[in-house]
């Protein structure tokens, strides 16, 4: 039967190439997929688009749900979470992230190492970077606004020194948050595992000692990498070594 | 003068025995005393804890006196005090607490417990303390132990009991580890506890000091008590149990040390006192009627499942609640095999175990927690579930059962049977505690190319340059207008050059109208004033010397000197003998008069 959707959806992709079908079509295809079923060939679809360099929340946000429907844990959780980076608000994500998680045979619970970056980490979470970027230049405008009337124009008054104090400290907080979430979305490289076995060693190789049995659907933050392997920090602080193949990043 | 001071004195006196009348009449308030015993019979190797209670509004509660009382041996436990104020009011109360250990059985009253205050006594209320002959005698072997190899009896002793020495395997034995104390010491005494390999051991708890007798002499007692479980069969050990006390030493053959004010000082000993080893003899599990899923637990329990609901939606996960209960090792008790069902999905959501330690019996409760999704819609049954283990009292296995559960499950709209994937309805509800994944979305959204992260955008640079240049341009041009009100030379210097191309302007014309002489005058007078501005300067004092100096000063090149001087030359030359100027003439010093301006404008004044 399986072999039978992918013979289909191979028919599918070959006859949309040749006649020129728009991502917004392949998408809808992979919908119909979805509604009847076929969640293999939904992600076929899906993908297409996938391999196009496109990409929306909505598309992450259905690949999830098909790759979660075809039993495939691990993957469902990574598109998830790319659906969240390009929209952190959505409360459908982030509903089905966290049920896609409950799912995930280890259950790793966070540390909450720092309670103030755990604070900021709330504030950030629900924006996009380029939403906290433009409010950082807006209030970097305001804070140059004020500079100029008092430097530029001369203005002296309690007004216009009040509003340079001010509108440092708002530009000050707008972009030590921006900074996080940069450093959070962009410069922090995370990945999921899809394989359902992974073995967790404690170097960077099959020969060292086994640290962890990791499960699909966990999320590690990738911290170095030699050769194969990639050195993980789990969610609870836990540290090894992962066949890089075992794993994809988000 | 003689009658003023007999007055003094009289009311001197009055005063004296009215203040002696009135700390007379001011009686310390009365008081109350409360006796009581915390059991009325005891036993002839038990104790009694014998309380009085004084109680008045004041301060200065005088301590009780006690009868004589042969028939007992009495320990003062301390005393506690409770003074509280309420509404201006003081209320005290103080409570002794005694210690009684009866000497000879009988029925004896204690009365007589007083307090004197203010010449008055108050008596307590006589209560009655029963001494029973008989006593929970101890163990011949506690007694052989109490006596060393003279026949004296010992100080200092340890003893270990257990409760069963051909127990099954895994089945709970009790291991009571006694100190015995007769005399005093210091500190509380440490425990070396016995090597106990071959058993999984728990703490059941220390209960103690408390008094007994042995061979006419009081003990008190110290004791732990462990549940041991044997892992394995055969003969066991268990090894000896350490305490270590420190013990006051007698005096009479030490010299006493003159700052030992109290005799506490270094008077005591460290001693070490060991239990005999224990050997068990293990039993191995009998196989006649052995089911053939038994995972090994021994105790008594019981097995129970509740289901969250009864009626739910095909689809939705319903927990249902395994508990097995009873006395026994919990920790070893093994997940119930639940068969493979067709008409469920079930996972495993989590276990959970609570450990009781009632009457030295470990037991307590161990639940699992399994999420049953059925598949269709209908009438559906969570078979009976069976728990094995083996009771060790009857000495056979036994079978527990739950109750089989009965599900409704009901059809929801748009229900398409499918029996190995979950089902979502298309109508996706949102709610805080999902059950299962959002349906996809119809929209594709902003669908799109990757877009690069925000900070490689030329525009956000130009959103956030332009402030800085802008700041940058206002203050430049505010520090310009500042200078120009302020400098008069600076504002000349910058106006020379503006000003002189206007006045040329104005020559031009002159020279259009066929006035040479008062052309030449005004190029002139056009050249002088704009050195006159650059130098801030009249430009009616400059003589062609002074020109000269101050263009040198300036670090003019010498030919702009040279040309400068040979123009004005020229020019005054022109202004009285116009008939020799040609039209050539007045366009080639318009142009030799802008060039030596331009000239100039390099030169810094």
């Amino acid at each position: 039967m399986r072999g039978l959707i992918v013979i289909v959806s191979m028919c599918v992709f070959f006859a949309s190439v040749s006649s020129g079908v728009t991502p917004e079509e392949q998408f809808h295809q992979g919908n119909d997929y979805f509604e009847a079923r076929h969640f293999d060939s939904a992600r076929q679809a899906y993908n297409q688009v996938i391999a196009q360099d496109m990409q929306s929340a909505s598309l992450y946000f259905n690949m999830g749900n098909a790759c979660f429907r075809s039993g495939d844990l691990g993957y469902a959780i990574l598109y998830y979470l790319k659906a969240q980076r390009l929209d952190p608000s959505d409360t459908d994500i982030i509903s089905n992230l966290d049920f896609a998680r409950r799912f995930t045979s280890v259950q790793m619970e966070g540390v909450a190492l720092n309670p103030v970056r755990s604070l900021f980490e709330s504030i950030v979470e629900p924006y996009q970077l380029s939403t906290l970027a433009w409010i950082s230049s807006a209030a970097f405008l305001l804070f140059f606004g004020f500079l100029i009337t008092r430097f530029g124009f001369g203005y002296r008054n309690s007004i216009v020194r009040a509003g340079i104090y001010n509108s440092l400290f708002l530009l000050l907080v707008v972009a030590t948050l921006t900074m996080m979430k940069y450093d959070n979305d962009y410069l922090t490289k995370r990945a999921v595992v899809i394989s359902e076995t992974a073995e967790v060693y404690t170097g960077p190789s099959d020969l060292s000692d086994k640290e962890l049995d990791a499960a699909p659907g966990l999320i590690v933050e990738i911290l170095s990498e030699s050769g194969d392997f990639y050195n993980v920090l789990f969610e609870n602080k836990r540290r090894g070594w992962i066949k890089k193949d075992l794993v994809a990043v988000v | 003068m003689t009658g003023r001071r007999h007055i003094v004195a009289v009311v001197f006196l009055v005063g004296l025995i009215l203040a002696g009348t009135l700390s007379v009449a001011q009686t310390p308030p009365p008081l109350e005393v409360q006796v009581s015993l915390n059991r009325d019979t005891i036993g002839m190797d038990e104790q009694a804890l014998l309380e009085v209670i004084v109680q008045g509004a004041t301060q200065d509660i005088p301590d009780p006196r006690m009868p004589t009382l042969p028939m007992f041996e009495i320990f003062s436990q301390g005393r506690s005090t409770n003074i509280s104020y309420s509404n201006g009011q003081l209320d005290a109360s103080v409570t002794h607490r005694y210690l009684i250990l009866p000497s000879k059985p009988g029925v004896f009253p204690i009365e007589n417990i007083s307090v004197v205050s203010g010449n008055k006594r108050y008596s307590g209320n006589p209560v009655t303390l029963t001494v029973v002959g008989k006593s929970t005698s101890a163990s011949r072997q506690t007694e052989d132990q109490a006596r060393d190899t003279e026949g004296n009896s010992r100080d200092l002793f340890a003893e270990a009991i257990i409760d069963n020495d051909n127990p099954y395997v895994n089945q709970q034995v009790t291991l009571t580890l006694k100190l015995y104390i007769a005399v005093q010491t210091y500190g509380s005494p440490s425990l070396v506890e016995p090597i106990t390999t071959g058993f999984w051991t728990e703490l059941l708890g220390t209960r103690g000091p408390y008094q007994q007798r042995l061979n006419n002499r009081t003990y008190r007692i110290i004791e732990r008590k462990y549940a041991i479980f044997p892992t394995k069969t055969g003969e066991l050990s268990i090894g000896r149990a350490t305490f270590t006390s420190t013990v006051a030493t007698k005096r009479q053959n030490r010299r006493r040390d003159p700052f030992d004010i109290f005799g506490m000082l270094g008077g005591g000993q460290e001693v070490q006192v060991k239990s005999r080893p224990l050997t068990i003899n293990v039993k191995p599990l009998p196989m006649e009627g052995r089911p053939a899923d038994f995972s090994g637990t021994i105790g008594r329990f019981t097995f129970k499942a509740t289901p969250t609901k009864r009626e739910i939606e095909v689809n939705q996960p319903v927990s249902v609640n395994f508990a097995i209960t009873g006395v026994g090792n919990i920790k070893s008790v093994a997940e119930p095999t639940i068969p493979d069902l067709s008409d469920f999905r079930v996972y495993r959501a989590s276990s959970n175990e609570s450990i009781s330690k009632h009457n030295d019996q470990i037991g307590g409760t161990k639940n699992f927690e399994e999420v049953f999704i059925p598949n269709r819609p209908g009438q559906l049954t969570i078979p009976s579930l069976s728990f094995n283990f083996f009771d060790p009292q009857a000495e056979r296995y036994r079978t527990v059962h739950t109750q089989a559960i009965n599900l409704n499950v009901i059809k929801t709209e748009g229900y398409v049977a499918s029996p190995d994937l979950p089902y979502s309805a298309p109508d996706n509800v949102i709610s805080a505690d999902a059950r299962d994944i959002r349906y996809i979305k119809s929209d594709p959204g902003d669908l799109s190319r990757r877009a690069e992260v925000v900070f490689v955008n030329p525009l956000y640079w130009v959103v956030n340059v332009t402030p800085v240049l802008a700041l940058l341009a206002t203050v430049l041009v505010r520090r310009r207008r500042e200078r120009l009100q302020g400098d008069i030379g600076y504002a000349r210097a910058r106006r020379a050059s503006k000003a002189a191309r206007q006045r040329l302007v104005q020559a031009r014309k002159l020279a259009s109208e066929g006035d040479s002489s008062q052309y030449f005058a005004e190029i002139s007078q056009v050249l002088l004033s704009f050195i006159g501005d650059k130098l801030n300067l009249s430009p009616h004092g400059l003589t062609n010397d002074k020109i000269a100096q101050l263009l040198q000063e300036r670090g003019a090149e010498p030919s702009l000197i040279e040309t400068t001087l040979e123009f004005l030359k020229r020019c005054d030359f022109a202004r009285y003998a116009p008939a020799s100027i040609g039209k050539s003439d007045i366009e080639e010093t318009l142009v030799k008069a802008e060039n030596l301006m331009v000239r100039m404008e390099e030169v810094r004044f």
